[in-house]
């Protein structure tokens, strides 16, 4: 009976504490019956004002940066209820049912932030209206990136993770905390979906290696991947082997350079599990990196560039800053495996800068990449910008480019279409020059690229502290099923596809497992 | 019996006061002699540091495992080892409540004269802290699954399902609490209930939940793989054995996770055969002298109390003074007076372990900073890699060199030591406060207000961070902080590429972009003394002109000798002396290595060194002797 007493008063004081922080947390709205409005648009953080909206995105909570004692904010649009906020702090969060709704009923209108402040005389002001479109299509529900703390040689705490764009829940699918430290390289899906992906390992322990998963099967195939492009049928990937060196500057504002020593592309089979490649897409004294495949099919577009230095082993080589990559293609017929003659598609010779990263639309329309001073990775590049080449526009043999307005004076790297072309995500870092986060942008049929929003968090200061990066940001229609724990046994796992590489013209050393460019030697 | 029940309560007075005593001078112990801020500081020695922020957000990952609200009670707590006194009160109240379980526990197993074995625990952590290793989560995992224990002897209800009711809820409980530390709950229950309690059932069923609650809670529900879902917060977890430091006294935490069972265990086996002898053969009083005094003792009870207690004093003392690791306190109490610039400190400290290249790279920092490197480094045993920690031992010290990096301006190679640093030591207040200050001296105010934002959510180094962001807000170019312009107007500019760090490359750079950086002017010149480059060191002489000194320092007139005499040249002083006592310093040394021509090196710098032991003249003849780290 004692026990029961206690029991009740327990009760009763944590329902009246949570009843308490109910009321101090979540004050009622207050009626605003008088104002003034002031002619001032009211600076909020992170920025969502003047941009075009995915119609499924999760709420976009912001902070006012503005002085006040309270805050309100009226979301409207032409239907629906409107959506009121209230705040002590001018942290505001949208509930994410009536925000949901509110956008999706909205599709293709004009979605408005009335934002009032409390000043310190009780008076209640109303700056200018925010305005934002709320777009037709959808963006792909999920984002699929990789966090990890600004890396300089040695890595730690390494994942993958999927975040629903719709709103804030974000799950583990690969995390490098329980297994040992292995590094998470690229994660690369066939045609958005998740059903279908690889992802590239290195470690110590386990060796490299690529996850090659199917559906709920996941297979560990026994060579190096880096970056990987599905060709649309799924049934090859293309891919490439680079001999990746990390380097420093002495006094640049962004310490690391990465150099890609050597590199070759390559294919695997999936039928056949086996790797493949041609003389044009692996010359000697070439670089060709970042491959992907045209939505037809018919091509494989890739960067390549000259290899300036003969030791491959003095890091960083001699004129390791004039390296600059050019953009070309190579047809292909997947019936007779025949690759074709090789085509430029942009020169460095024509742009002056390391043409890296190209990513075509879905609709085979637009194709994405990134432009730098030199080098092959763009995120360490404070000058590195998106470009969009229009694949329908073809001039005296040149495809029309255009730099896009969207850039920053930091870097912009590493992007991805969704699978209806009218979204793309890319990497920044605007907002500071070390951390990188992922930037969400509506493409319009013509091929302009509206004003990116930074992704939503429910905490809208959750930036302002967040010691992690985000890279390779990959947009998928579907969460990845596959487990961690199942892809985390595979990676421990003796089992592996063997993979025989197809270029063998000198008898590597005794025990060692030789690269792909050191077999090509 | 009457007798017995007026002992009782002067019994229990007389074990509260020893308790009370032990945790009393348990506390000061490591309060004034362990000093629980040299664990929070942990230079690059403890790598497991849990970090800890202020926040929902951070809360929140914790709860997405197993023993991750005991790895975030841990961090909160771990924190207040910044403050001395509130550290060791931490660690007195942990270690007081695991005695005061074990204790429950064995009055539980009918145990009264194992009682003594509470203190066992505490003793056995004083040696953890003593030898400044850091295992505080996977003892707050013990401290959690004993308090289960307790509180699963205390609602022990009579009917068997019931208990069997409520040994699965805490089951479920306690492995979500603190993951792998449910083994030591389950063992203990199924012990007591086995061998005490004689409910075999109940027994069976704690061995059984033992094997089947980390499968399905851990490795089904949430997803760990099965290595991990037994070991999480154990001892034996990969997370400890995968790394070297760790390791460090984990013996330790094995005995402390052992000691309970095995004494139950223990006594219950040798409880058996004495029952039988009982039976057999009922016990007579002992007229032996012995037995005797023995009976005598016994029936004194301050007596017993008064040696018993000194006996505890006695053996806790020897043990815990006898594990005290000094040299290893010695080099923490140098980073740590490194890190908050106590400069006379650590050239107090050195003498307690002159041997180690860290210190000695302290020390150099100290004697800059107290305008002594030019004229007393070779007091202090040097090596040229120790004013940089460029050998390949060192590689990791990212932490120590980084400070070096800060101060001579290199500002590149302090942020990447620093960020090799948090990956490796997590996001250390220390190391964020650092990065957050090279940002703001490289003008990347974005980058820093990140550092800041994140230092700002932690409990001890908020302020700090709080002013900075404030700062950053008013006046973006921080044109009011002195050091921050300062390091401004030292900062290198000239831009290449580079793996590896070469020291001369890199100070010529400094004094490029500014003549008068008197810190890379000194470590250029120091550079080329412990290295022997007399050339490169005589070429850059000139550069005296820049900074102020009252004379030819003293180390530098020491070299320019050597270096005449070797090469039969004049050194052009542009008008400075040579003091007197150089000279006379060089003959005496001239002297005795005339006189001892012919002998061994070994020698020779055996009868050199009380005369000429801090001078050049010694370093360069038989330095390389005397650096052995």
């Amino acid at each position: 009976m004692k026990r029961h007493y206690y029991l009740f008063w327990l009760c009763a004081i944590v329902m009246s504490l949570a009843t308490l922080s109910y009321f101090f947390l979540h004050p009622s709205i207050p009626i605003i019956d008088e104002y003034i409005s002031v002619n001032k648009m009211p600076v909020i953080r992170p920025d969502y004002t003047d941009t075009v909206i995915p119609p499924n995105i999760a709420p976009l909570n912001f902070v006012v940066k503005e002085q006040g004692m309270q805050y309100y904010l009226k979301i409207h649009s032409a239907k629906g209820n409107n959506i009121d906020v209230f705040s002590k702090t001018g942290r505001i969060e949208i509930p994410i049912g009536q925000w949901r709704k509110l956008l999706n009923i909205n599709r293709g209108s004009k979605i408005y932030f009335d934002i009032y402040t409390k000043d310190k005389i009780s008076r209640w002001v109303r700056l200018k209206t925010i305005t934002n479109s709320i777009a037709n299509e959808d963006i792909d529900s999920y984002l699929v990136y990789r966090k990890i703390l600004p890396v300089h040689s040695n890595w730690s705490q390494m994942g993958i993770y999927q975040r629903n764009l719709e709103n804030f829940d974000e799950s583990t699918i690969l995390d490098n905390r329980f297994h040992g430290g292995i590094c998470l390289n690229c994660h690369t899906f066939y045609n958005n979906r998740p059903d279908k992906m690889l992802i590239g390992i290195r470690s110590k322990k386990y060796g490299s290696s690529a996850l090659l998963v199917e559906d709920r099967t996941v297979n560990k195939i026994g060579t190096k991947f880096t970056y990987v492009s599905w060709h649309p049928t799924g049934r090859l990937a293309a891919y490439s082997s680079n001999k990746v060196h990390q380097f420093f500057h002495s006094a640049r504002n962004e310490v690391r350079d990465v150099i890609d020593m050597d590199s070759i592309l390559l294919y695997y089979l999936v039928d056949s599990k086996t790797v493949k490649t041609s003389p044009n897409i692996s010359k000697k004294q070439r670089l060709e990196t970042y491959p992907t495949w045209s939505p037809d099919g018919r091509y494989l577009y890739f960067c390549s560039a000259p290899m300036l230095w003969s030791d491959r082993n003095n890091v960083p080589p001699e004129r390791y800053d004039e390296v600059k990559y050019d953009l070309l293609r190579i047809s292909y017929d997947l019936k007779s495996d025949k690759w074709g003659e090789l085509e430029t598609v942009l020169s460095t010779k024509d742009t002056g800068l390391s043409i890296l990263e190209p990513r075509i639309s879905p609709d085979g329309r637009w194709l994405l990449f990134c432009m730098c001073s030199y080098g092959s990775f763009p995120i360490h590049h404070q000058d590195s910008d998106l470009y969009l080449m229009d694949l329908s526009a073809q001039h005296t043999g040149q495809f029309e480019y255009r730099r896009l307005q969207i850039n920053s004076n930091q870097s912009e790297s590493w992007h991805s279409w969704s699978s209806n072309s009218r979204w793309i995500v890319f990497s920044s870092r605007r907002r500071n020059g070390l951390f990188t986060r992922s930037y969400l942008s509506y493409v319009d049929k013509a091929g302009k690229v509206y004003k990116p929003i930074l992704l939503p968090q429910k905490d809208p200061l959750f930036y302002d502290s967040c010691l992690k990066t985000y890279s390779v940001p990959e947009l998928v229609t579907k969460p990845v099923q596959v487990t961690g724990e199942k892809l985390a046994r595979v990676i421990r796992s003796s089992r592996k596809i063997p993979t025989r590489l197809p270029i063998t013209m000198a008898t590597p050393k005794a025990g060692v497992i030789p690269e792909p460019w050191e077999e090509r030697e | 019996m009457l007798n017995s029940f007026r002992k009782l309560p002067s019994q229990n007075l007389g074990r509260s006061i020893r308790s009370f005593l032990f945790f009393i001078l348990f506390y000061l112990y490591l309060w004034l002699q362990v000093d629980p801020r040299l664990i929070y500081h942990g230079g690059e020695t403890i790598t497991s540091f849990p970090v800890f922020f202020r926040g929902w957000s951070f809360f929140q990952q914790f709860l997405s495992y197993p023993g991750g609200l005991t790895e975030y009670l841990s961090a909160f707590l771990f924190q207040f080892f910044y403050i001395g006194w509130a550290g060791a009160l931490v660690v007195t109240l942990q270690a007081w409540l695991i005695c005061a379980c074990t204790d429950y526990f064995l009055k539980a197993v009918n145990a009264p004269r194992l009682r003594w074995v509470r203190f066992v625990p505490p003793i056995l952590l004083l040696i953890i802290y003593t030898r400044y290793s850091y295992h505080f989560t996977t003892t707050m995992a013990l401290l959690t699954a004993l308090l289960f224990v307790f509180l699963y002897l205390r609602l022990l209800p009579k009917s068997r399902l019931l208990s069997m009711v409520v040994f699965i809820i805490l089951s479920v409980i306690l492995y979500y609490i603190a993951a792998g530390a449910y083994l030591l709950f389950a063992a203990l229950c199924a012990v007591y209930e086995l061998l005490f309690n004689h409910n075999w059932r109940m027994g069976l069923l704690c061995l059984l939940s033992a094997a089947i609650i980390p499968y399905i809670e851990g490795a089904l529900i949430f997803g760990l793989n099965i290595a991990d879902a037994f070991s999480e917060l154990l001892p034996s977890s990969p997370k400890i054995f995968a790394y070297e430091a760790r390791k460090r006294m984990v013996t330790i935490v094995f005995i402390l996770y052992l000691l309970l069972p095995l004494t139950a265990l223990g006594l219950r086996l040798w409880q058996i055969p004495a029952e039988k002898k009982v039976k057999k053969k009922p016990r007579h009083k002992s007229t032996k002298p012995g037995a005797k005094i023995l009976s005598w003792y016994t029936g004194v009870p301050l007596l017993r109390w008064a040696v018993e207690s000194c006996l505890l004093f006695v053996i806790a003392g020897t043990v815990v003074f006898s594990a005290q690791d000094n040299e290893l306190k010695t080099l923490l109490e140098v980073d740590y007076y490194a890190y908050h610039r106590m400069w006379p400190q650590i050239l107090e400290a050195y003498h307690r372990h002159p041997n180690s290249f860290f210190i000695v790279n302290a020390v150099n920092r100290a004697l800059y900073y107290t305008g002594r490197l030019s004229s007393n480094m070779f007091s202090y045993p040097q090596h040229p890699d120790t004013l940089f920690l460029t050998s390949k031992r060192h590689i990791s010290a990212f932490w120590k060199k980084a400070d070096v990096y800060i101060d001579l301006g290199v500002m590149n190679m302090a942020e990447s030591a620093l960020i090799e640093s948090m990956i490796r030591l997590k996001e250390r207040p220390q190391i964020l406060k650092r990065l957050a200050f090279i940002s703001m001296v490289k003008a990347d105010s974005g980058a820093a207000r990140v550092y800041l934002g994140a230092l700002s959510k932690t409990l001890f180094h908020a302020d700090w961070a709080n002013n900075y962001l404030a700062k950053i807000e008013s006046d973006p170019n921080l044109s009011t902080d002195d050091q921050i312009q300062h390091l401004r107007d030292m900062m290198m500019e000239t831009d290449y590429g580079f793996t590896n760090y070469v020291p001369e490359r890199i100070l010529l750079a400094l004094l490029q972009k500014n003549r008068y950086n008197r810190m890379a002017f000194e470590y250029l010149m120091a550079w080329h003394l412990l290295t022997g480059q007399l050339d490169k060191f005589v070429q850059n002489l000139d550069r005296l002109d820049d900074f102020d000194y009252p004379g030819i320092p003293r180390n530098y007139e020491e070299a320019i000798l050597i270096y005449e005499v070797l090469t039969g040249s004049k050194v052009d002083l542009k008008g400075r002396q040579i003091t007197q006592s150089t000279y006379q310093r060089a003959r005496g040394f001239s002297d005795i290595s005339n006189r001892l021509h012919g002998s061994n090196q070994v020698t020779a710098m055996q009868a050199t060194a009380p005369y000429f032991g801090d001078t050049y003249f010694f370093y360069y003849n038989f330095g390389h002797l005397t650096t052995a780290e």
